[in-house]
């Protein structure tokens, strides 16, 4: 399996989605805000996309603070 | 003066680039790709510079040769393609279909909640990114002046569109009235004129 281009972490909601992003502008993080992909989810929703290297900073700067779904690797 | 461009392997948005560049110096180029994306975002490009375009189709590949406007015949078509004269909008309006023009009027999606609205429009212009097709053109009026200065969250998927060969308006009053028109990150600041000619001109007008 080839390295994932992209990881997007998965939120109950748009308000905690928003409220994680705020986390991670504090903690430097850098992300996107996109629609949740077509394949993962037929809802429309939004998550937050990152490189797979951000993982652990994006975990450590929302765990105990915003609760979340999961993790995918795209 | 002619050219040809190999755009084969190389990654969006680099043919619409290389394409750009070639026109700016030669009159008539030959741009090759390997795939449908680049070569629809190509001959969307040279359409939106008043160009003609001829797709030869072989194998996995196209070849499109794309010829500059006859008329004025000079260096400054180009420009003359970004601000367009009463003969080209006229030319527009008669055409079966004309361009396709995406009206951003505010920096939300939707009425109603704010927040919510932001997100929306975030989550619209990242996929307008990396949709296959594109507008043509994008006019930016009041708040929606705010996305294209720099600060905004979508300034990246913005450039990505400009990229790929739309042109962006954006509302000179808009930007002066927010104190914003040294804060100009994408397109090009523009006036109540253009914006009219561009939407009378439109086949069709997305007003979001």
């Amino acid at each position: 399996m080839s390295a994932a281009e992209y990881c997007v972490i998965l939120f109950d909601s748009v308000s905690s989605t928003l409220l994680a992003e705020k986390f991670l502008k504090k903690a430097n993080v850098l992300h996107k805000v996109i629609p949740v992909p077509r394949h993962i989810s037929s809802d429309c929703g939004v998550c937050i996309r990152f490189s797979p290297e951000m993982r652990s900073r994006v975990e450590q700067a929302l765990t105990g603070r915003v609760e979340f779904r999961e993790i995918c690797a795209l | 003066m002619k050219k040809e461009v190999d755009a084969r392997g190389r990654a969006c948005p680099e043919p619409v680039v290389l394409t750009k560049k070639a026109l700016e110096t030669a009159d008539e180029i030959t741009v090759i790709v390997d795939n449908s994306t680049a070569e629809e975002n190509v001959r969307r490009f040279a359409v939106s510079r008043k160009c003609t375009v001829q797709v030869e189709r072989q194998g996995g590949e196209s070849s499109l040769l794309i010829k500059k406007p006859l008329h004025g015949g000079d260096s400054s078509g180009a420009r003359k393609a970004e601000i367009p004269g009463h003969a080209q909008d006229e030319a527009l309006r008669q055409a079966a279909s004309g361009p396709l023009v995406l009206v951003i009027a505010s920096d939300r999606m939707g009425a109603g909640n704010d927040e919510l609205g932001m997100v929306l429009m975030r989550s619209f212009l990242h996929t307008l990114g990396e949709a296959e097709q594109s507008p043509d053109t994008m006019i930016f009026f009041n708040t929606g002046v705010r996305l294209a200065v720099q600060g905004s969250e979508v300034l990246d998927d913005l450039r990505a569109l400009c990229n790929k060969g739309v042109r962006m308006l954006v509302c000179g009053t808009c930007l002066g009235f927010f104190e914003m028109k040294d804060k100009l990150a994408v397109g090009q600041v523009s006036n109540m004129y253009d914006i009219t000619e561009t939407m009378l001109g439109a086949g069709k007008v997305i007003r979001l």
